[in-house]
């Protein structure tokens, strides 16, 4: 229709019996757009902090494929989306003032023709959540490298993954994809992101202890350059110094050479894992023996440090080992319950916690899932933890 | 989701929010239709006259702004398929919220300049 005159508009007052002197002189016609309708526009509730990465020029990223429900990535923060629906009517103005931008601006306005672009009774809400990184994992242990004399590799099979495979795919925000990536120790190959094989990983790692060994090193000042002289002849250098970057810290001394000091935690696990990749379970004390025999000279092989990765049962006699990779174990909060209910009844708070602690959301704690998903009862003076209901 | 392009920053949109729903004067689409006239008084405070009512509101800012997306329709495929992608054209960090009853404007028939 026609554009709403002034007289049209001061009639309308008049009716209404509002005094002109009271309002101020502007007036916002509105009419919905030609265009508008429920579904080309809707609203997004943003969190502290996106509102300004966004004025900063940041993008922010919707994913989930047709099998997953959506979350929102910014540049390092992932969030679940939920629609909220309100009572009520939203409309969304462009170029709508409010008072405050009518009486700053010098201009003076009359009729201010505005379209409403779009109307809806719901919103997206936003609750930030962990990253869905289990898929990632997933996607590149379909294809390990198994190192460069592998007939594999020389087969066109294309469960390889760039960058930016990785994030179409994954649910999570850029960052928290590249230091997944970094956690896992995964490599860059031929431009695709690969994860070792165990065993050609066990094998690298090998090369590297026995030349420590070999040369007498102290495990805190290993050298680079003599490394890649040493075992290029064995292994791509690439790979050796992936070896070394994966179970050390590099360092640079004071001559500019670089030197690694060696995670003594993070190998005699890696040994603990071989050892029991191959068994269902171990004699405890045996599988201790052997553990320690395995790890470099030096090295001081502890149950400790097998946290989320191996579970001692204390009620068989004689007391068993057996392998539980806590990335092995559902991502979703229920059923990562439910599998570790599966394999014991009750649990210790000391027991679990490495299994369910990558659960806890932005401070969120370990005592609060288990209140949430487990019930506590005591046996033999100790407390214990087991499932709410039956599993299924 | 794209941050739509643009001479400076993203648009500042306004959200006006009103109890119920809104229906179309005539029986037909809402789309090209008037909805009203929105007023402020000098204090500040947002009224608009829609068909034979008043409401009163006011501005509230927003403690969480919304971003306004605009739907584009399939998008290229990837390794993930196609897949929708999202705009965002603006923000909105302010609201004026019309949740009085409305004051029916007592007359005949309005009258026409």
């Amino acid at each position: 229709g026609a554009m709403r005159s002034r007289a049209e508009v001061d009639a309308t007052l008049q009716t209404a019996k509002l005094n002109p002197a009271e309002l101020l002189p502007a007036v916002h016609c509105l009419n919905f757009a030609p265009q508008a309708g429920p579904g080309e526009c809707c609203l997004l509730q943003l969190e502290p902090g996106l509102c300004a990465e966004l004025e900063a020029g940041s993008s922010l990223v919707i994913r989930g494929e047709k099998d997953e429900q959506a979350v929102l990535c910014s540049k390092d923060k992932t969030y679940d989306m939920k629609i909220a629906d309100t009572s009520n009517m939203l409309l969304f103005i462009p170029g709508c003032k409010t008072p405050e931008q009518l009486n700053a601006d010098q201009a003076s306005y009359d009729i201010i023709h505005s379209q409403i672009a779009g109307f809806s009774n719901n919103y997206w809400e936003l609750r930030r959540c962990r990253p869905k990184l289990k898929k990632l994992r997933k996607l590149l242990m379909e294809d390990p490298y198994e190192g460069p004399d592998s007939r594999k590799d020389q087969t066109l099979t294309f469960s390889k993954y760039t960058t930016e495979d990785l994030l179409s795919l994954i649910q999570a925000s850029e960052e928290e994809i590249l230091h997944q990536l970094q956690v896992i120790d995964a490599c860059k190959i031929e431009g695709y992101w690969r994860i070792l094989e165990f065993d050609y990983e066990m094998k690298l790692l090998n090369h590297v202890t026995q030349l420590i060994d070999s040369e007498s090193w102290s495990l805190s000042k290993v050298p680079l350059r003599t490394c890649l002289e040493e075992l290029g002849s064995l292994e791509p250098t690439e790979m050796i110094e992936h070896t070394l970057l994966s179970y050390g810290r590099k360092y640079v001394d004071d001559a500019g050479e670089v030197y690694f000091e060696m995670n003594e935690d993070k190998i005699c696990r890696a040994i603990a894992e071989m050892l029991l990749k191959n068994a269902v379970k171990f004699n405890l004390s045996e599988f201790q023996e052997v553990w320690q025999q395995s790890v470099p000279e030096g090295m001081t092989a502890r149950l400790d440090q097998l946290k989320g990765l191996a579970l001692v049962d204390k009620t068989s006699r004689p007391e068993t080992i057996f392998l539980l990779k806590v990335e092995d174990l559902p991502e979703d909060n229920q059923e990562r319950f439910n599998s570790l209910f599966r394999i014991r009844e009750k649990w210790t708070e000391v027991d679990i916690t490495p299994y369910i602690q990558d659960l806890c959301a932005e401070k969120q704690t370990v005592g609060a899932l288990l209140t949430k998903y487990a019930r506590s009862s005591t046996q033999n003076g100790v407390k214990v933890y087991n499932s709410r209901r039956p599993i299924p | 989701l794209a941050r739509s392009g643009g001479a400076g920053g993203l648009a500042q949109w306004v959200l006006v929010e009103l109890q119920g729903e809104v229906e179309p004067r005539q029986s037909g689409e809402l789309a090209g239709s008037l909805l009203g006239d929105l007023h402020y008084t000098r204090e500040g405070v947002p009224v608009l006259i829609v068909g034979h009512h008043i409401l009163y509101g006011k501005v509230v800012q927003l403690e969480k702004p919304f971003a306004v997306l605009v739907k584009r329709g399939a998008g290229e495929s990837g390794p993930a398929g196609p897949h929708t992608h999202y705009t965002v054209t603006a923000l909105i960090k302010t609201k004026l919220l019309f949740k009085t009853r409305p004051k029916p404007i007592i007359t005949n028939v309005p009258k026409k300049a």
